[in-house]
């Protein structure tokens, strides 16, 4: 196992550097052999592996570290120097003095600084699988950007670079370089939200940055808290341990904020919607699939702990609130691409949600939701690309009539939206155990859990409105031509298409073989106690809640099936006839519904900051 | 085991128990308004009427949502009959009304996207309702399956006299029935999303009206499910009212029902989920 782990976490490192060096043919060779690789190692580790491995690294590695962490701050205060950018500029000193402190401590005892255990394997297979497939679709995506060829190499380069950050970010047990590979993710989508260098690239850069530096300061806050009081080695496993304790509740609470941040919840979500400028795979890669997913695994790190405590109820309540109040907020929008993004920040609340709530069923439902959201939001994100490139199309009104010259990237798109949206997508069944988990949880804290039940509930309406709304454009064809000739495009898009498309109907036939299999012993070694889940009579059971799987089945031939069907079947011997259109003979622009929310999203950002200080607020009173 | 069978001949019958609701309800409306109205069977002959007519579409994609649209819904009802899980009947019924108004997306006729937009937009209107209405029940009865609301043997309605009027609010935008009928509006937009349907076509999303009856009427049984008398009343008297609103009432526009569901019927299923949980009813 040892020196797999070791190979995921040097072997981007090292793919990343030669990227740089070698021809642009190797390097294509090299992109697919080492997303082969990176995915089948974390599949082998996840299957193969039952016990928990710590590594301890040799001492002068911490010195390492600090050092690194003084680099990267040096750069962070160059860059707020350069772009004159007061927040970056504040962050940055505040962090510097808080890892100065930090570096005029005694050195602690040195534990493990690596904990790879069932929920690190289980993010190594989420981020390796799809950063995988994003790197061999950017081979073609990277090539239309209209960029010097230094630029694409880079580009390459900083995406195995991030692949290696993030495996060492869900590695890591030690707070010290869980700050640092955090502030790393923090400075990939600085660099790439950037990439494109024009105004708007580099404003929203800034903004990422400065908001992600926020977290980064709330890690840093929380170590500081622990070193403070002689707690003893600021670690995750350390923390758990202690955080029983009256009093130690605040550092987890820190590192709770930090999540919140990096998931983008209100009013951190303006980051992820300005990150929305990036090349395509950079907004499928870190916006959307892997990196935003640190936040649901911190707080499924932290569940043991915020169990039943007052901190995860705020935390509830609040993601309640950002579930419902960003599918609101999207109702106004039209950029394909910005749909996605709040439609992702929605869903990363339900799944913060369900991590906080930390009883077997609830991170069940968080690492389905995680996988599959992982998956159909990653499909939808490569498949905008492919509308920008082949079509030439970002807002959704003008994608009217795909089905004809598109039809099979207009199915792919429906077949995505309705996966996050109606059973048997995975996506779904995450969704209907948030609800009727969330009955269990309102049981026990009354009001907050009746609200948080209700937002779930309009929220959830919302976004299929939402979904409806860009599937309508997509789906409509005029009636004269009724053959569907499926259009030509790049092996490398149709390739990653299908793996994901595979990926995702494999996930929902073998559900309950992944949950019994997979996804419960990584829950009974997170929450370290023993959970049930098996399949009887039809029905699979977590916990004490249970879904029938034969409605499942059959739903299963009434969406993709028939979705599929209806793209290309063709009945004969039926009569055509033109729309009704009242007679009138006028060329119809077709559009879709709007709604206009400004006047209630500036409140949003008010209502999510008033949160985030009730959240430290009920740990320190 | 003779329950079993009756719930399969329900599921099998249904198509036809809810023609003979839609017959009775023209009856009855006649009758509201001092008519005599069509004989009963009508729906069933207007059903074989359209059988005879001469086949036409617009394309293929369209005709065959609408006939997936029928089937997604018996699905649904089956599940309910059977005494499936209330969110996941929920949701099966919102994957049945996505075809149709994926269906109706799917062709350029501005009528058919109005009643979709139109439809999607009802969507709103009452499932937040509904699945505040089966949290309610979870509280009551600590699962969300429909067949432990039969075993309990409890009246729902007194549990929930609350969520029931909420259902009241939002059952004639799920019938698309007056005041709450923009989605289907005949004198305003022909129909909405059924309107490119036609003939033998036109038959799958008809027939799925009637199942859409037998749906709702099902909903409402399960409020007075502890007493299959008291059911019985339930669903004729909402029967009556549903009526009697659809006669007495002017259409609205689509923000007006909105802000109708939304800011009372949701308070309303609201505040008895609240009232569950604090255990006070």
């Amino acid at each position: 196992m040892y020196p797999f782990i070791i190979a995921l976490f040097a072997g981007p490192v090292i793919v990343s550097g030669l990227l740089f060096i070698l021809p642009k043919s190797i390097s294509r060779i090299l992109i697919i052999t080492a997303a082969v690789v990176f995915s089948s190692i974390s599949v082998y580790l996840i299957t193969r592996t039952d016990q928990s491995l710590q590594i301890a690294v040799p001492a002068f590695m911490h010195q390492a570290v600090v050092i690194a962490d003084l680099a990267l701050l040096l750069f962070f205060g160059w860059i707020a120097y350069r772009r004159k950018n007061l927040l970056v500029g504040i962050m940055t000193i505040l962090q510097l003095a808080g890892t100065i402190w930090l570096m005029n401590q005694p050195a602690e005892s040195a534990g493990f600084v690596f904990n790879i255990d069932k929920l690190c394997l289980f993010m190594f297979l989420l981020i390796n699988v799809i950063s995988g497939i994003i790197a061999v679709y950017s081979i073609r995506y990277m090539e239309e950007e209209p960029c010097s060829g230094l630029r694409k190499k880079y580009f390459m380069s900083v995406i195995f670079w991030f692949i290696a950050v993030m495996n060492l970010v869900v590695a890591s047990d030690n707070l010290e370089f869980f700050f640092l590979f955090f502030e790393l993710t923090t400075l990939a989508s600085f660099l790439l939200i950037g990439f494109r260098r024009d105004e708007i690239s580099v404003k929203n850069s800034l903004t990422a940055l400065w908001m992600n530096q926020a977290g980064g300061i709330a890690i840093l806050a929380a170590i500081i808290f622990l070193r403070y009081n002689n707690a003893g080695e600021a670690s995750f496993t350390h923390l758990l341990q202690i955080a029983a304790q009256p009093g130690f509740m605040l550092p987890v609470a820190l590192l709770a904020v930090a999540a919140l941040v990096k998931g983008a919840q209100m009013p951190f979500s303006k980051w992820l919607l300005g990150a929305m400028v990036a090349p395509t795979p950079v907004s499928a890669l870190l916006h959307s699939s892997t990196m935003v997913k640190i936040a649901p695994f911190v707080i499924l790190r932290l569940s043991p702990a915020l169990q039943g405590t007052a901190v995860s109820t705020v935390i509830i309540a609040f993601t309640g609130f950002v579930f419902a109040a960003a599918a609101f907020s999207a109702l106004s929008q039209d950029v394909f691409k910005r749909i996605l993004a709040y439609s992702t920040v929605a869903l990363l609340a339900l799944m913060i949600m369900m991590a906080a709530a930390g009883t077997p069923v609830t991170m069940a439902a968080a690492l389905i939701l995680m996988l599959f959201h992982g998956l159909s939001k990653c499909l939808l994100f490569l498949n905008a690309g492919i509308m920008e490139r082949e079509f030439h199309l970002k807002q959704s009104t003008d994608m009217d009539r795909l089905a004809e010259r598109g039809p099979v990237t207009s199915f792919i798109i429906t077949f995505g939206f309705l996966s996050l949206l109606l059973p048997p997508f995975g996506a779904f069944i995450g969704k209907w155990f948030s609800i009727e988990s969330m009955g269990g949880f309102a049981q026990t804290s009354k009001i907050a859990g009746a609200l948080v039940i209700a937002a779930i509930a309009m929220g959830g309406a919302m976004l299929s409105l939402l979904y409806f709304k860009v599937i309508g454009v997509l789906i409509a064809r005029n009636g004269n031509d009724d053959r569907a000739k499926p259009e030509h495009i790049h092996p490398i898009y149709r390739f990653t298409n299908y793996i994901l498309l595979v990926l995702i109907v494999a996930g929902m036939g073998g559900l309950s073989y992944l949950v019994t299999e997979f996804l419960a012993p990584v829950i009974a070694a997170t929450l370290q106690q023993p959970v049930t889940a098996f399949t009887s009579h039809g029905s699979l059971h977590i916990g004490n809640m249970s879904m029938p799987l034969l409605p499942l089945a059959i739903a299963f031939f009434l969406l993709p099936v028939v979705l599929y069907a209806a793209m290309f079947i063709r009945f004969k011997k039926v009569d055509r006839v033109k729309e009704y259109m009242c007679g009138e003979k006028v060329n119809y622009s077709f559009s879709s519904y709007y709604f206009s929310v400004e006047k209630i999203t500036p409140w949003f950002t008010v209502a999510g900051i008033l949160f985030f200080i009730t959240l430290l607020a009920v740990v320190i009173l | 085991m003779k329950n079993e069978w009756l719930q399969i001949v329900l599921i099998i019958l249904a198509p036809v128990i809810g023609g003979l609701i839609a017959g009775f309800e023209r009856i009855i409306r006649a009758r509201m308004q001092r008519r005599i109205g069509p004989p009963l069977l009508q729906p069933f002959y207007d059903f074989l009427k359209l059988a005879d007519k001469r086949k036409m579409m617009v394309h293929s994609t369209h005709v065959f949502l609408g006939l997936m649209h029928f089937l997604a819904l018996w699905f649904a009802l089956a599940v309910l009959i059977l005494g499936g899980d209330l969110i996941l009947v929920i949701f099966l019924h919102l994957l049945s009304s996505a075809l149709l108004i994926l269906a109706g997306y799917s062709t350029r006729s501005i009528f058919s996207h109005l009643g979709a937009n139109r439809m999607a937009i009802s969507i709103l209107a009452y499932e937040p309702v509904l699945i505040l209405m089966a949290v309610t029940i979870y509280m009551i009865n600590g699962s969300f399956d429909v067949s432990v609301i039969f075993s309990s043997g409890e009246s729902l309605i007194l549990k929930m006299p609350l969520a029931f009027i909420a259902l009241l609010m939002i059952l004639p935008v799920k019938l698309k029935k007056s005041p709450f009928d923009v989605a289907e509006a005949h004198q305003e937009i022909t129909g909405g999303a059924e309107i490119e349907f036609s003939g033998i076509f036109y038959e799958a999303v008809y027939t799925a009206k009637w199942l859409d009856n037998v749906f709702c009427y099902t909903l409402v049984y399960l409020f007075g499910a502890g007493n299959p008398l008291l059911g019985a009343g339930l669903v004729v008297g909402v029967f009556l009212y549903v009526n009697a609103l659809d006669n007495s009432s002017a259409r609205v526009n689509y923000r007006q029902m909105l802000r109708f569901t939304i800011g009372v019927a949701l308070p309303v299923a609201f505040i008895n989920l609240l009232l569950s949980i604090l255990h006070i009813l």
